[in-house]
């Protein structure tokens, strides 16, 4: 399999080929090449209604994490027997909401969701920030995999600086 | 098979909630005759009426036809039928699409054309067929109040060819997903909003399918290459939103195609 891409909105037109050519670049970095790996990309209707549905909290964000395996040790590579077990999970994109960001901090989209996955991927990996400690913690391993996407691609990328609530 | 159970199961679909009265059932072998009167010397060739188990048919200004009970109701409903549906369609004219696109008609197919830096690229579909069957979900409830029925959407298949001025075209025959309902409601639908399932280099203008040329099938296609097949069709204005507002237009064509039909049916019913 690899990574199932989706667009299921209309309103931020999205480059397919660049997306998922960073998400490959981002999953070789985090080791996890064998696993697959869903990013879906959504308007703010969507990411609201299931912000909402899953965590309560009725508004849209940048980024949705489904992790399959759950209560992962943070940063641990999960131990798959099967073929179906080489599943990471799914991510869903706020890309209406991301692009909005971008127009504040006149920020390149692409470059924007490509920080926002690494994010998503952190979480699908057992990653929380939920305590000042494990932000602590994410925030670092996000800087590390950020600084070797800019090494291997030449980009600029730098982490959310902005604590994820 | 499959499609004409599906446009059946839509006819029936079609059938408005305020339902005529049923018209008296008669039996089949007491039929009454339409009669229809004529003038002048055709006056005395009037045929002698006859209760029998068949009808016969009538004579009219020259022309034969067949007008039975069941025809005249048949007639009735449609009229009712013809009222309720142009009472809930929702353009009277068809929605535009943005980009600059001129539309073709010919009858249930039609054509989008855009000319941009050289490049041509045409879309063609047509609505026949192009409802997917609203499955029943709940089959405990069956009574639904107009504002629960389904939506009817119209999501046909549609060819791009792209032609950059040589005599060959780069054709994608693109499709909706079938498998989700491609609504606006409460369903977490996962699916791309359309999907290219095959792509070929065919003869620019001829409406064969040159089956000798390559044809890709995108069914297991690297998806890198699939990715940049739809940023391809994405850069020439053929994307999601480019698909929402052809969905429009075919549910829009596709309703006024049917009511034209009904009004059809109904004229060949009366003779008029």
């Amino acid at each position: 399999m690899g990574v199932v891409l989706r667009n299921l909105q209309s309103v931020v037109p999205l480059r397919r080929a660049r997306l998922r050519r960073d998400v490959e670049v981002l999953r070789h970095i985090f080791g996890v090449q064998r696993f697959d790996l869903g990013i879906i990309c959504v308007d703010n209707r969507r990411i609201q209604h299931i912000n909402n549905l899953y965590r309560k909290n009725n508004q849209p964000t940048d980024v949705l994490s489904f992790p399959f395996y759950e209560d992962l040790r943070p940063g641990k590579i999960p131990c798959a027997l099967q073929r179906d077990e080489y599943n990471l999970g799914d991510i869903f994109l706020g890309v209406e909401y991301v692009k909005h960001r971008c127009k504040e901090t006149s920020q390149d989209l692409h470059e924007a969701l490509t920080v926002v996955t690494a994010h998503g991927i952190c979480h699908l990996l057992g990653y929380r920030h939920e305590t000042e400690e494990e932000w602590i913690e994410m925030q670092q391993k996000e800087s590390y995999i950020l600084s070797e996407f800019n090494r291997l691609t030449g980009s600029h990328l730098e982490p959310l600086t902005k604590r994820c609530t | 098979m499959l499609k004409c159970v599906s446009r059946a199961v839509q006819l029936a679909a079609r059938v408005s909630s305020s339902v005529p009265s049923a018209p008296a059932v008669r039996p089949a072998f007491c039929r009454s005759i339409w009669s229809l009167s004529s003038s002048g010397a055709a006056s005395a060739s009037r045929p002698r009426l006859l209760t029998a188990t068949r009808a016969l048919p009538s004579l009219s200004s020259g022309s034969w036809s067949l007008h039975t009970e069941g025809d005249k109701a048949f007639a009735e409903f449609l009229t009712d039928e013809i009222k309720e549906e142009k009472k809930i369609q929702k353009n009277k004219s068809l929605p535009k699409i943005s980009g600059g696109w001129e539309l073709e008609l010919n009858g249930t197919e039609a054509k989008l054309t855009r000319s941009l830096s050289g490049e041509k690229v045409t879309i063609t579909f047509n609505v026949n067929n192009s409802i997917p069957p609203q499955l029943e979900e709940d089959p405990e409830h069956t009574q639904k109040s107009p504002e629960d029925e389904p939506e009817i959407v119209s999501t046909p298949n549609f060819v791009v060819e792209v032609t950059k001025g040589a005599k060959t075209s780069l054709v994608f025959d693109c499709h909706f997903p079938e498998d989700e309902q491609i609504s606006h409601g409460e369903a977490e639908e996962e699916s791309d909003i359309f999907t290219i399932r095959e792509v070929s280099f065919q003869p620019e203008g001829d409406a064969e399918w040159k089956e000798t040329s390559y044809t890709l099938n995108t069914d297991s296609l690297d998806w890198t290459l699939y990715d940049h097949l739809m940023d391809f069709l994405a850069d020439r204005g053929v994307d999601n939103t480019f698909a929402d507002e052809l969905m429009a237009l075919s549910t829009a064509l596709e309703h006024q195609e049917y009511i034209k039909f009904l009004e059809d049916l109904s004229t060949f019913v009366k003779c008029k």
